[in-house]
């Protein structure tokens, strides 16, 4: 346990309200959590904050489930199209192995409304299990991700670009430093109008380095935004190991030097991250200004694309060419892949009586099924038009050609 | 002589430096100072140097920047290899500092520093952010930095050791596109001028001029306007800043026609720089210009192809310019 961490955690003005019913709860849920868990390494999180998705209904508690299928299903027929089909132009930066926090976080979120109503969602160049988990479309995102006319962007986005405000998903943005500032902007937008909307920014481990960073986490919490920074912590930003980029074990401790609580979180329980994100929303909401999440996790596949993987197979292992500086070992990465977000969240719900054995295969077995036909709608879509990509510089009208001279 | 890449190539000039300067120092993210070719030893300037004076950092340019600026000021050589996906997030640093601070001082500040910022343009599907090129227009406005751009791994070599040996800050553009060139490059160190443009064949139809990543595209449509009987002069820019009037200017009052090719965009594109200095030196000459609509790149490969310019493109525009 880290001390900063603790203390920023219980000096937030939500334990004052803390109730003894919820105490009683916290302790009965603990053993739950004790075997239903593989690891309570990261559980930091456990009994510092309420077990909120307890008390969600089975219907929401199957839909996060359904979420987290969903996103991994997207994600491994992705890739076997890459691995398989020569000719299959789309690529992606995966997201598979950290389905549980998109899904933890947006099951928190009001996911409809468009950008004057819906909590706001601000993504990252790994987008698909953020988009998917607050409600875009997976169809119109398989055919984005193949440069399609009729995709989610009509085929200007690619994976790193894609967006729905209909849903409050801002977007993904290939850059890293930049989002959290931009978020930070609705977020002040929101408070001046009186808005109850919230806004999440998804960033990695990378993003501690930037200088934007630490802009976003003091301005935020200068101005009580009502804004929360999920940080994905999966160990690597690019190639890197984030030792090299942050001097912290835990990036959530630099909550402290800003006066705001941090917490850390086992990503890959949803449970967990629904608890922690649904603390923080509350906040947030409520006026209390900013919350840092550090939800520890990782990646089953390298920073981009599918070199190591095998079609049908899980996971990439060996030799990443461009990974020069940091190689993840092969041991590390089946480390984490037997904390799988998705047994964790399957397992407690059966443990709990939520589900049975043949309803999670029925889950899993639609998911499969719904992507398999999403991405095959996406092959069955017309292609950009050339002359389109002078459009959509400005509202109206197009700029002229210029390379015919 | 053995064949090369480009980034071989610019990294036996930057180790050759750091063997005979102990105090420079070399920073980087993302892209690691490693490159082998056959034949030749793998070079590895983290391992063979160390992390005193070789670092990878942590996702943040402006610091890079900013770092070996510092190291400069200090009196160290010293240079940064700063990935495409940040090439404008130390923009202060070059523009507001390390271009200014020489002449603010009165020539106290010295900076020996090297910024390679790469650039991509070459890419589709991977849209604005990850397939813009314009930064040779930005950096190349700036005063007080020297911009130059190599279009092989020979120029990439030669044109390193002279900006690592320059005075003045030098911005050293790396067109992403150029790492799969590889050709016969001299082991042994040697410099190449960071002010004159190189003319890659001569002619006297027609001037082409173009530089960087976009070069390869402009050798190919010269290689297919010689062939139908045009006679071509091609010039590669080399540098932006300075740029080499006196080659361009000779070369146009013997053409009397000038065709420039851009990967940047249209507006403000090396180019209409190019064109400028010629109109205010030749009288009576021809002109066009092939350049990168002013549109961010698009994702779609069927656009993006479309609107970068290539060899069809230049063919087109010279016998436009010709006939």
């Amino acid at each position: 346990m880290d001390e900063h961490i603790e203390q920023s955690t219980q000096a937030s003005e939500r334990d004052q309200v803390t109730a003894a019913t919820r105490r009683t709860f916290l302790k009965a849920v603990a053993g739950a959590g004790a075997a239903i868990s593989v690891s309570t390494r990261f559980a930091w999180a456990n009994g510092e904050i309420g077990f909120w998705s307890k008390d969600l209904t089975n219907e929401q508690l199957i839909g996060m489930h359904r979420t987290i299928q969903r996103i991994r299903w997207f994600e491994r027929t992705c890739v076997d199209k890459m691995l398989t089909e020569p000719g299959y132009r789309g690529y992606n930066h995966f997201y598979v192995g950290q389905e549980a926090v998109a899904t933890g976080v947006c099951a928190a979120l009001r996911n409809t409304g468009g950008i004057m109503g819906a909590d706001l969602v601000y993504s990252t160049h790994r987008p698909s299990g953020h988009a998917i988990a607050k409600g875009v479309d997976a169809r119109m995102m398989a055919a984005e991700y193949d440069f399609r006319a009729t995709g989610l962007n009509k085929g200007y986005a690619g994976e790193m670009h894609i967006a729905d405000k209909s849903v409050g998903f801002i977007g993904a943005d290939g850059m890293i430093g930049p989002g959290p500032v931009i978020a930070t902007g609705s977020a002040f937008a929101i408070r001046a109008r009186g808005s109850d909307q919230v806004v999440v920014n998804f960033g990695g481990d990378g993003t501690y380095a930037t200088p934007h960073f630490h802009s976003t986490l003091n301005n935020a919490a200068l101005l009580k935004l009502p804004f929360i920074y999920v940080l994905e912590n999966n160990l690597y930003h690019q190639y890197a190991h984030y030792s090299y980029s942050c001097p912290l074990k835990d990036i959530a401790a630099a909550a402290r030097t800003y006066g705001i609580p941090g917490v850390v979180v086992d990503g890959q329980d949803v449970f967990q991250v629904y608890n922690a994100a649904k603390d923080a929303v509350d906040r947030a909401r409520a006026g209390e200004g900013p919350t840092l999440i550090e939800a520890k996790t990782y990646r089953y596949y390298n920073h981009w694309g599918g070199p190591g993987a095998k079609p049908g197979e899980l996971g990439a292992f060996g030799y990443d060419p461009l990974a020069i500086t940091s190689f993840r070992p092969e041991r590390e990465v089946r480390a984490w892949m037997a904390r799988d977000p998705v047994d964790i969240s399957r397992d407690a719900l059966i443990s709990w009586g939520v589900l049975d054995r043949e309803n999670a295969d029925e889950i899993e077995g639609a998911a499969k099924q719904e992507m398999i036909e999403a991405f095959a709608w996406a092959d069955e879509q017309p292609l950009c038009d050339p002359e389109d990509g002078l459009a959509n510089v400005f509202v109206e009208g197009t700029v002229a050609s210029r390379q015919f001279g | 002589m053995a064949r090369k890449s480009f980034m071989y190539s610019v990294l036996e000039a930057v180790q050759h430096e750091m063997q005979q300067d102990d105090n420079m120092i070399w920073i980087f993210e993302l892209t690691p100072p490693v490159a082998s070719t056959p034949g030749r030893p793998v070079i590895n300037l983290e391992r063979e140097f160390g992390r005193m004076r070789v670092v990878n950092t942590g996702i943040d340019e402006n610091w890079m920047a900013g770092c070996v600026l510092g190291a400069g000021l200090a009196g160290s050589k010293a240079a940064t290899y700063i990935p495409y996906q940040g090439n404008c997030m130390c923009f202060q640093m070059l523009q507001n500092h390390a271009g200014k601070l020489r002449h603010m001082t009165g020539g106290e500040a010295a900076m020996p520093v090297v910024f390679v910022l790469e650039m991509t343009g070459q890419t589709p599907g991977f849209a604005g952010q990850h397939s813009d090129y314009e930064i040779d227009t930005y950096y190349a406005h700036i005063p007080g930095l020297k911009t130059v751009i190599p279009s092989n791994p020979t120029d990439a070599k030669g044109m390193m050791a002279s900006a690592l040996q320059d005075p003045d800050p030098v911005v050293f553009l790396y067109a992403a596109g150029l790492r799969d060139l590889i050709e016969e490059v001299p082991d042994e160190p040697f410099t190449t001028p960071l002010d004159k443009a190189a003319i890659r064949s001569e002619g006297s139809d027609i001037t082409i001029v173009g530089s960087g990543g976009g070069m390869p595209e402009v050798l190919k449509a010269t290689e297919r306007l010689q062939a139908e009987g045009m006679s071509v002069e091609t010039i590669d820019l080399r540098s932006l800043k300075p740029i080499d009037t006196e080659t361009l200017v000779n070369s146009v009052q013997k053409t009397r026609r000038l065709l420039t090719v851009d990967q940047s965009y249209y507006t403000l594109c090396p180019g209409a720089e190019v064109i400028a200095r010629v109109a205010e030196n030749v009288d009576g000459a021809r002109y066009k210009r092939v350049a990168f609509p002013d549109a961010p790149p698009p994702a779609a490969p069927e656009m993006f192809l479309w609107m970068r310019p290539n060899a069809d493109h230049v063919v087109g525009a010279a016998k436009a310019l010709v006939g």
